[in-house]
């Protein structure tokens, strides 16, 4: 039996605003066990982007309980959230946030000296994980030097490379053509199968969508539908 | 040091705008080391020179002369100790007498004092020998290029000079200048006249008298000298370290204003780049670092642009400062009409390890609280809005 990596409990979310409150997340029972290429589906603003985060635990919820490797995200202190997310979550983003003045590698290898990785084992993971996404070539380049779909993939050997529970992606693919888009969910696909991690997405993307082996709809914050999709 | 590393790539991949702030505060550095070396080489120099023309190694002054009173000063003398006569055949100490005295130079009258030294003397640097005339009726004197200048005096200028003799009478008699000396000490040229100390003692009928009694060596300070009182080199120099205190003040305005353009500098700089890499402190945040750990980054940063401005100092200001060790620093003309003792002359810079140091320190420690301050606003900014790239 799978591993419960991450669950959310009568959780619910709220942002100040002007004229009150606004509700982005209401009531989300949900979990995740290891292993799983699930995908968080919904139209802009049903509250995807902020599910991510509180698993992250970038962020908090209002309302509710949320844990990630069965810690409860609303006691961590700074300290152990940073932890949490050092050790265990591995982030890609729509804007794929690499460190413009890191190279490919020192971007790759940002995590593993957070974790205070000797460095010859850092090394050794850097260059597997820039494997992994086919980046070899590339090692010594800048971000600004990089196309789009090869940022992203620098984002997921950064990602990946600590070998993480879980991998948070949020709209990978946004910004990517279908070539390179296929080729990142590719790739992302078979980490999951290989190493067993976890990847969470959150996507409107159609293309993405046939990738996944779990759907969760979102629908104004609220959890419309979680099925086993089809995958690939 | 992951910390270091990364501030040290950002500040390198800030390119331009790193570069004109490691310049701002190498000037700034230059200039504060360049000013604090200036004064601290003036003072130097100053009392090398006092040394040189008055203080020798120790001065033993009458006990009853009061510089502060120039009615005392026609009784300022007393006799030589007979423990001195000997050392003063020897050339280790040089007696000299004063008197006040006026003069009538191309029928004008000035107050001025007349100083006696002996013909024959090393230790201090007037030239020995120099008191010759060929003129039988008037006494040979020396003056400074200050006095020249104020008593509109030339070489071979003979006037008359009164003084008052010991028993009350006022001598009149005629003083030939035989050399206009470049004086680089105010108290030893300004309104006096220098002449041979036999020839004061006789116009003084003070023979064997001396007012001060300059030492060849430290160690004679502990001898017996009744009459005269031994004058410490802190009191010696209390007016000239009085001076210093004074220009302290405006040295200081302009440290505050150089300090406050370079930190401006930093500080914007510094304010800019939290509001422009918002997106790199939430991808931070969410690689893990805590936001004590970016602020500490983005601080490291700030204190890194005055490492490198230190760097850049030695490279850029070694010529400067060089240079002003060789060839010294000479004040405008004018500036020695105002009295202040050691700008006749250049000054020869040096600089003191611990004035490098602690203007290093001082600039660092400021720099750090200057980098520190712009960073609070990551402690309140939440790193999911970071990474929208939002900054409340």
């Amino acid at each position: 039996m799978n591993k419960v990596i991450a669950r959310t409990i009568n959780m619910s979310k709220s942002f100040p605003t002007g004229e009150g409150e606004f509700l982005a997340l209401k009531n989300i029972n949900l979990e995740f066990v290891s292993g799983e290429f699930t995908g968080i589906v919904g139209p802009s603003g049903s509250g995807k982007t902020t599910l991510l985060n509180i698993l992250g635990s970038l962020d908090t919820p209002t309302n509710g309980e949320a844990e990630v490797m069965g810690q409860s995200i609303r006691q961590l202190t700074q300290r152990q959230s940073g932890e949490l997310r050092s050790q265990h979550i591995g982030f890609i983003f729509q804007t794929y946030n690499l460190l413009p003045v890191y190279s490919v590698f020192e971007n790759v290898e940002f995590p593993l000296l957070l974790l205070k990785m000797p460095a010859e084992e850092r090394r050794k993971a850097v260059l597997n994980a820039l494997e992994w996404v086919g980046l070899m070539d590339k090692i010594s380049s800048r971000p600004a030097q990089l196309s789009g779909g090869q940022c992203q993939r620098v984002a997921i050997a950064r990602a990946m490379v600590k070998k993480p529970a879980i991998v948070l992606a949020d709209e990978p693919t946004a910004n990517l053509d279908t070539e390179n888009s296929l080729h990142i969910l590719q790739t992302m696909s078979n980490l999951n199968k290989e190493l067993g991690t976890t990847f969470i997405f959150s996507t409107h993307d159609d293309k993405v969508i046939k990738y996944l082996l779990r759907v969760i709809k979102l629908i104004d914050g609220e959890v419309a539908n979680d099925d086993p999709a089809s995958g690939i | 040091m992951m910390i270091l590393h990364l501030a040290f790539k950002n500040i390198i991949g800030n390119g331009w705008r790193s570069l004109v702030n490691v310049l701002i505060l190498s000037i700034v550095l230059i200039a504060m080391v360049w000013m604090q070396a200036m004064y601290y080489s003036w003072i130097k120099v100053a009392e090398k020179q006092h040394v040189a023309w008055e203080y020798g190694s120790g001065m033993f002054r009458v006990s009853s002369y009061d510089p502060f009173d120039a009615f005392s000063w026609d009784s300022s003398f007393a006799p030589i100790p007979q423990a001195f006569k000997q050392q003063i055949e020897y050339g280790k100490v040089v007696p000299i007498l004063m008197t006040p005295a006026t003069i009538y130079p191309a029928g004008r009258m000035m107050p001025a004092v007349v100083k006696g030294i002996p013909n024959q003397q090393s230790l201090l640097s007037f030239p020995s020998g120099g008191f010759v005339s060929e003129n039988p009726f008037a006494i040979p004197a020396m003056i400074g290029t200050s006095m020249a200048k104020n008593a509109r005096l030339k070489v071979g200028d003979v006037f008359t000079v009164r003084i008052k003799d010991s028993s009350g009478a006022f001598n009149a008699l005629d003083i030939e200048i035989v050399k206009i000396l470049s004086i680089p000490v105010p108290s030893v040229d300004i309104g006096t006249l220098w002449v041979d100390l036999s020839s004061l003692q006789e116009i003084k009928a003070l023979p064997d008298a001396a007012s001060y009694l300059i030492l060849a060596d430290k160690s004679q300070n502990t001898m017996e000298a009744p009459g005269f009182r031994l004058i410490p080199k802190d009191e010696y120099f209390a007016d000239l370290y009085q001076i210093r205190e004074s220009e302290r003040a405006q040295e200081y305005i302009m440290y505050s204003l150089l300090l406050f353009l370079a930190m401006i500098a930093v500080f914007d700089s510094q304010a800019l780049a939290v509001f422009k890499r918002r997106r790199e402190i939430g991808t931070l945040s969410a690689l893990g670092l805590t936001k004590n750990k970016i602020a500490l980054l983005f601080t490291t940063e700030g204190v890194l642009y005055m490492v490198f401005a230190a760097i850049s100092t030695a490279v850029l200001g070694m010529p400067i400062f060089w240079y002003f060790t060789k060839f010294g620093y000479r004040l405008p003309s004018g500036y020695e009409d105002f009295g202040m003792p050691g700008f006749s002359e250049p000054i020869y810079f040096s600089y003191p390890i611990t004035i490098i140091m602690g203007t290093l320190m001082f600039l660092l420690a400021l720099t750090a609280i200057v980098s520190w301050l712009p960073t609070r606003k990551i402690a309140s900014l939440k790193p999911t809005d970071a990474l929208r790239g939002k900054v409340r």
